[in-house]
């Protein structure tokens, strides 16, 4: 079987979740480079066809089309021979799904004062920036109740899907404007994922930590 | 307003070693690192090559390292190696800035005014680290919350608030990052139990509310 493809632009933060679960998961993937910026590939109609709000990134393999990376990174990490990273106990893999839709619903955000940043994305960054700061510290709150029940990741005490996608905003947040400084759980979890066998890291996350 | 002797800038537990952090300390941008040996070090949050915070850097050994150019400071603040020019013998003039640290009482200090020589250490005590909080208010401000938050009355020595919590004392290091913003890095006396720590997690959270910060709606 020929392996999923991925419609690619490196220094989007969502194209990078993916690519950082593939590796992560084991599964090969093939990639599409599209230049989205200044480009503005996303937009074409060829690519309009796939994924009509013009969002990155589109995962596609046989046959099957996947606009939202949630959806991706749940299929990736259920292929043959992935490395589990959904929970097995339901309550585990609740509170991952927990996760994964303040990722996508609620730190949204941080992708778009990222983009508002960096590709002249419209926004009000500081607005933006605001919220995804007191986003980041609901999850730094979070983080420093898991350490509290000695459990090292966001769903429980292995790594699982939920903490590659929020992974993403905290590694680059430094793009539009948020410090480290004040996130001392986020930190020592970051070091915790960064160690994970099979990271990778993206133009904005140093390879040396 | 400087208040000379040792302020707690971070829980101990939160520095692991082999890493940095970067905070504020009255406007001051400092760096806090640790070595792998377990030595916890406080200096200039600048490298002195070209201004870039050493605090994005990474530590190898003994050594921190500018995530720039690569220069490398070892513990005493002198520079060791700079890897544009591999041969060269480092003049002992190049250095970072450093202050006097030291660990007690589950926290790192640094002394005030920064670069003067330590005075006698910090007060020492057996603690459980809760957790450092960030609020976007005045150290006042956020001693001012203090009392309801955690509902007993409270002492301030120095940098430090000891808050009688009933079933709990508390014992929490006062850090002024700014005149606008604050750090509390909350401990408790002895080793209360899991539910007791949660009890006092989500009354630290409560204190972002009344020290007036909003509900991320």
């Amino acid at each position: 079987m020929s392996a999923p493809v991925l419609s690619n632009y490196d220094l989007d933060d969502q194209c990078y979740r993916l690519r950082l679960t593939a590796s992560v998961a084991g599964v090969a993937l093939d990639l599409v480079n599209l230049d989205a910026f200044p480009g503005r590939d996303h937009l074409s109609r060829g690519y309009l066809a796939k994924n009509p709000l013009g969002r990155l990134p589109t995962l596609e393999h046989d046959g099957l089309v996947l606009c939202q990376p949630a959806a991706m990174q749940l299929y990736l990490a259920g292929l043959p021979g992935a490395r589990a990273l959904i929970p097995a106990d339901p309550a585990e893999q609740a509170r991952m799904h927990d996760w994964l839709i303040f990722a996508d619903r609620d730190l949204a955000v941080a992708s778009a004062a990222r983009a508002c940043a960096l590709m002249d994305a419209p926004g009000d960054e500081v607005a933006l920036r605001a919220r995804s700061r007191a986003l980041l510290r609901l999850l730094e709150d979070h983080m420093t109740r898991q350490g509290t029940l000695g459990q090292g990741y966001v769903a429980g005490a292995t790594l699982s899907l939920a903490d590659l996608a929020l992974f993403v905003p905290f590694a680059l947040s430094r793009d539009f404007g948020i410090d480290h400084d004040d996130f001392p759980a986020l930190r020592l979890w970051a070091r915790r994922v960064r160690r994970c066998e099979g990271f990778i890291t993206m133009p904005g996350i140093p390879d040396y930590h | 307003m400087t208040i000379p002797g040792w302020s707690p800038i971070a829980l101990s537990r939160d520095i692991e070693a082999g890493s940095s952090a970067g905070t504020l300390l009255e406007g001051q941008e400092i760096v806090v690192w640790r070595d792998q040996a377990g030595t916890a070090h406080v200096w200039e949050d600048r490298c002195p090559h070209r201004g870039m915070k050493l605090s994005f850097g990474f530590v190898r050994g003994d050594h921190i390292t500018c995530l720039y150019h690569g220069w490398a400071f070892e513990g005493s603040g002198r520079c060791t190696g700079i890897p544009a020019h591999p041969a060269l013998d480092v003049p002992a003039t190049i250095c970072a800035t450093t202050y006097a640290a030291t660990e007690a009482a589950g926290m790192i200090w640094v002394f005030q005014p920064l670069g003067d020589p330590a005075g006698p250490p910090p007060d020492d005590a057996t603690v459980t680290p809760v957790r450092s909080l960030v609020l976007d208010v005045p150290l006042e401000a956020a001693l001012a919350a203090l009392p309801e938050a955690f509902e007993g009355p409270l002492i301030r020595e120095g940098q430090v608030a000891l808050l009688d919590a009933g079933a709990v004392q508390l014992r929490i290091g006062l850090q002024a990052l700014s005149a606008t913003r604050s750090a509390l890095h909350i401990t408790a006396l002895g080793a209360p139990g899991t539910g007791l720590l949660l009890d006092l997690l989500e009354r630290a959270q409560w204190l972002r509310r009344l020290a007036g910060e909003e509900i991320p709606a």
